[in-house]
C-alpha cells in the first residue's frame, strides 16, 4: 500500500467518524490491476479496497450528478477532476457546502491500452514511482518511462494540481506546459480546411453511437441528450456520416467553456476516436476571447451561459 | 483429415478466394483489429490473440440497415435492393461464430425469419481460426463453448509455426481447400495437443450450474444496485456484444429511408414508452437487464446461455465493470424471495 493510500484513508475515515460526509466517490481494487474501478464508501463500508495509482482511468466528478443535493460527498479530485465538480458547482449541480474535495495532486493517468499494445493483456502486478511505471506480464518485468505512457490529453495537462480543494494529500506539482497543449492546437489550425474536414471524418465516423463519451463526461449531464430527443429528432440515430458527424461536432460545440480537458471522453471511447483536439481548441478560444478557464473557482459563469446589459456587443437585436 | 496452409502462401489462397467470392478478414484499423474486405493491401492482424473489436455480428446484422426507401416523385414506398454475393469470413474466432448460430436462434425461426440475416447467412462461409493463447478476458469454456469449438463453422484453423493446419467441417468448405497438401498423422497428433494445451490453459470464471435459478431468485436484490451504481450507462457492453440483437426502426424522414438500427437496454429511452413511463428507470434494472437476459432468459427461450465468453464487454468496460466478478458475487449471494 503506498503512502498516498494510507493518507487518503486516514482522511476517509476522519470525514466519516466526524459525520462530515455521508459517501465517499474514490476507486477500489478489481481483479485485475489495470482496471481499478469507480467506487462508492459509506461510514461502515471497509476501506480495505481502496485504491489509487495512475491507472484509475474516470472522472470522479460524473457521479455527482446521480446524488440529491441534500447528500453530502467527499469526492478524491485530481486536477481535471476539480475543476469539473467546480464547473458543476458553477452550474448548480451540486451545493458547494455539500461537498468536500480530497485533492491529490496529479502526475497523468497512464493509458493501460498503451501498456496492453505494448506487453500483452496479462499483466499480473502494477506499480509505479515518479518517473517509471513497471508492470509484470507473464512473470516477467517490463519498465516503461511515464512520460511514454500517459493519456494523451494527460501529457498535455496545464493544472494538475486540485482547485478548490478542502484538503490536499501530497505534495503540490508544479503547473503544465501550456506550449504543448498549443502546439497541438496549432498542428491542426494548420492544416487546410479539407485537410481539417478529413481528419474529422476520419475520427467521427468510426463512431458507433455508445455514448461511452458522452456518459463518461461530468459536463454531460443532460436528462434528455438532444440525440435522444423525439420528437423533434434533432439528428439521423443511424451511423450515417450525417448522425455521426453531427453529434460529435455538436457533443463539442456544448463543451464551449465547460470542458476542463480530462480526457475521460477518449479514454472511454471503444473504437479510439479523438475527441480532445476540438475540446482543446474551443478551450483555447475561451481563454484568448474571454480570459476563461473552465472550473478554475466555483463562482465564475462560464461566458456562453452568462450575460450582463453592459455588454459591448448587441447578442440581443 | 487436415490440411496444411503455410503462412506463406496465405496471402495466395486469399487473393484467389477474393476473385469468386467477397472475403472479409481481421485488419489493422487504429489499434484494433476490424473485419474488412481483403485486398492486396491488406494489413491482417492474425497475429492478435483475441477477437476483432467490433463482434462480427455487423456483417450479418448491420448497426444501421436501410430497409425501405419512399420515392417522393412517384408517391411510393420501395424496395432496397438486397442480394448478397458469396462470401467468406476468414479468421473469425469460435466465440464469434458460436454467437452466429445462437443469433440464428432469435433471426431464423419458423416464426420469425428475418430475410436479410438469412440471405447473408447463406452467402458467408465461416473459416474459423482457434485461439491457441486465449488471453485472460476470455471465459469461453466456462459458458460451454471453448478456444476451438465448432459451431457455426465450415472450417477451423489452428496455428502451428510456419503454418495453419486446417480442419474442414462442411461440404461448404471443402473446395476452398482442394489442392492443399494433408498434414502428417504427427503433425495432426501436435494440433491435438496443442488445442487441449489451450482448453487446459483456461480455468472456470465462475459456476453456471444452478446460476439461472439464483439469478431468478435475487431479481429484487439491492445487490443490482450496488453494481450498477459505477455503471456509466453506455452501450460498449451490448454494441460490442456478439450476441446482442435489440434494434429500433426509425425513420430518417430528411432521407427518406426506413432504418433499422442497433438499439441497447442499457440507453434509458429504450424502455421509455410513450406515455412518458419507464419500466426500467434506472441503471439498477437496466444493469440487471444485461446480465439476466444473458444468463436466465436465453436459457428460458433456447436452454443455452446468450454468452459466448468473448471477453469484450470486460476488456472494453470503460469503468472496469467485469461480467465475471458480477456473476460471481451474484451466485454467493442469499436468495430473496421472488414477488408472484
Amino acid at each position: 500500500m503506498t503512502d498516498l493510500i494510507i493518507k487518503l484513508k486516514t482522511e476517509i475515515k476522519r470525514l466519516f467518524n466526524e459525520n462530515i460526509v455521508d459517501v465517499v466517490i474514490a476507486f477500489k481494487k478489481e481483479d485485475s490491476p489495470l482496471r481499478p474501478q469507480p467506487a462508492f464508501f459509506r461510514p461502515n463500508d471497509s476501506l480495505e479496497d481502496l485504491e489509487y495509482n495512475s491507472l484509475c482511468q474516470n472522472n470522479l466528478a460524473n457521479y455527482l450528478t446521480k446524488y440529491p443535493h441534500e447528500t453530502r460527498i467527499g469526492i478524491v479530485v485530481r486536477g481535471c477532476e476539480s475543476r469539473s465538480v467546480n464547473a458543476l458547482v458553477v452550474e448548480k449541480q451540486h451545493p458547494r457546502e455539500n461537498l468536500y474535495l480530497i485533492g491529490v495532486p496529479c502526475q497523468g493517468i497512464v493509458d493501460f491500452r498503451k501498456l496492453v499494445y505494448q506487453t500483452g493483456e496479462e499483466i499480473s502486478g502494477y506499480s509505479e514511482n515518479q518517473d517509471e511505471i513497471t508492470v509484470i506480464f507473464k512473470g516477467k518485468e517490463y519498465k516503461f518511462d511515464r512520460q511514454s505512457v500517459l493519456h494523451d490529453s494527460c501529457f498535455r495537462c496545464v493544472h494538475p494540481n486540485p482547485v478548490n480543494a478542502d484538503v490536499l494529500i501530497g505534495e503540490p506539482l508544479p503547473e503544465g506546459d501550456s506550449s504543448i497543449v498549443r502546439k497541438s492546437v496549432e498542428s491542426f489550425e494548420a492544416l487546410t480546411k479539407e485537410e481539417r474536414y478529413a481528419w474529422f471524418r476520419h475520427e467521427a465516423e468510426r463512431c458507433i453511437h455508445c455514448y461511452a463519451c458522452r456518459e463518461a463526461c461530468p459536463m454531460c449531464y443532460c436528462t434528455e441528450c438532444f440525440v435522444d430527443h423525439d420528437p423533434p429528432r434533432w439528428t439521423e440515430s443511424s451511423v450515417s456520416p450525417a448522425g455521426t458527424q453531427a453529434w460529435h461536432i455538436i457533443r463539442a460545440f456544448h463543451q464551449a467553456g465547460r470542458c476542463t480537458s480530462c480526457g475521460a471522453c477518449e479514454r472511454a471511447c471503444p473504437m479510439d476516436i479523438k475527441m480532445t483536439y476540438m475540446t482543446d481548441k474551443l478551450n483555447e478560444d475561451m481563454l484568448k476571447l474571454y480570459n476563461f478557464e473552465s472550473g478554475m473557482d466555483d463562482k465564475t459563469q462560464p461566458p456562453f451561459s452568462s450575460f450582463n446589459l453592459d455588454d459591448k456587443n448587441r447578442f440581443v437585436a | 483429415m487436415m490440411h496444411i496452409l503455410e503462412k506463406k502462401k496465405l496471402n495466395q489462397i486469399l487473393t484467389g478466394w477474393a476473385e469468386k467470392y467477397e472475403v472479409f478478414a481481421p485488419q489493422k484499423v487504429e489499434n484494433y483489429s476490424q473485419f474488412l474486405p481483403f485486398t492486396d493491401t491488406s494489413e491482417l492482424t492474425l497475429d492478435e490473440p483475441h477477437n476483432t473489436r467490433l463482434p462480427p455480428k455487423a456483417l450479418f446484422f448491420p448497426q444501421s440497415e436501410v430497409m425501405l426507401k419512399y420515392n417522393s416523385r412517384r408517391h411510393k414506398l420501395e424496395e432496397v435492393e438486397f442480394a448478397p454475393k458469396p462470401r467468406i469470413l476468414y479468421g473469425i474466432r469460435p466465440c464469434d461464430a458460436k454467437a452466429v448460430t445462437l443469433l440464428d436462434t432469435v433471426f431464423d425461426t419458423e416464426e420469425n425469419r428475418d430475410p436479410y440475416w438469412k440471405a447473408r447467412r447463406e452467402a458467408t462461409t465461416l473459416i474459423g481460426f482457434g485461439c491457441t493463447n486465449p488471453p485472460q478476458t476470455c471465459f469461453c469454456t466456462t459458458v460451454g463453448s471453448g478456444p476451438f469449438n465448432h459451431d457455426g463453422l465450415d472450417a477451423i484453423q489452428t496455428e502451428l509455426d510456419d503454418a495453419f493446419f486446417i480442419e474442414v467441417l462442411t461440404e461448404k468448405a471443402k473446395k476452398l481447400f482442394e489442392g492443399l497438401p494433408t498434414a502428417t498423422e504427427e503433425q495432426e497428433k501436435q494440433i491435438h495437443t496443442k488445442q487441449d494445451e489451450a482448453y487446459k490453459s483456461m480455468t472456470p470464471a465462475f459456476e453456471t450450474k444452478g446460476l439461472k435459478q439464483k439469478l431468478d431468485l435475487i431479481f429484487e436484490s439491492s445487490y443490482w444496485e450496488s453494481i450498477s451504481e459505477s455503471c456509466l450507462g453506455c452501450g460498449i457492453c451490448t454494441f460490442l456484444c456478439p450476441t446482442c440483437f435489440c434494434f429500433d426502426i426509425v425513420d430518417e424522414v430528411q432521407r427518406k429511408e426506413r432504418i433499422r438500427n442497433w438499439d441497447t437496454c442499457m440507453f434509458r429511452i429504450y424502455s421509455q414508452e410513450a406515455s412518458g413511463h419507464n419500466p426500467r428507470p434506472s441503471r439498477k434494472e437496466r444493469t440487471r437487464q444485461r446480465l439476466m437476459h444473458k444468463y436466465s432468459y436465453w436459457l428460458d427461450h433456447i436452454g443455452e446461455i446468450g454468452c459466448t465468453g468473448c471477453g469484450r464487454c470486460v476488456r472494453y468496460c470503460p469503468v472496469g465493470l467485469d461480467i465475471r466478478a458480477m456473476l460471481r458475487t451474484a451466485s454467493t449471494l442469499e436468495s430473496e424471495v421472488v414477488h408472484a
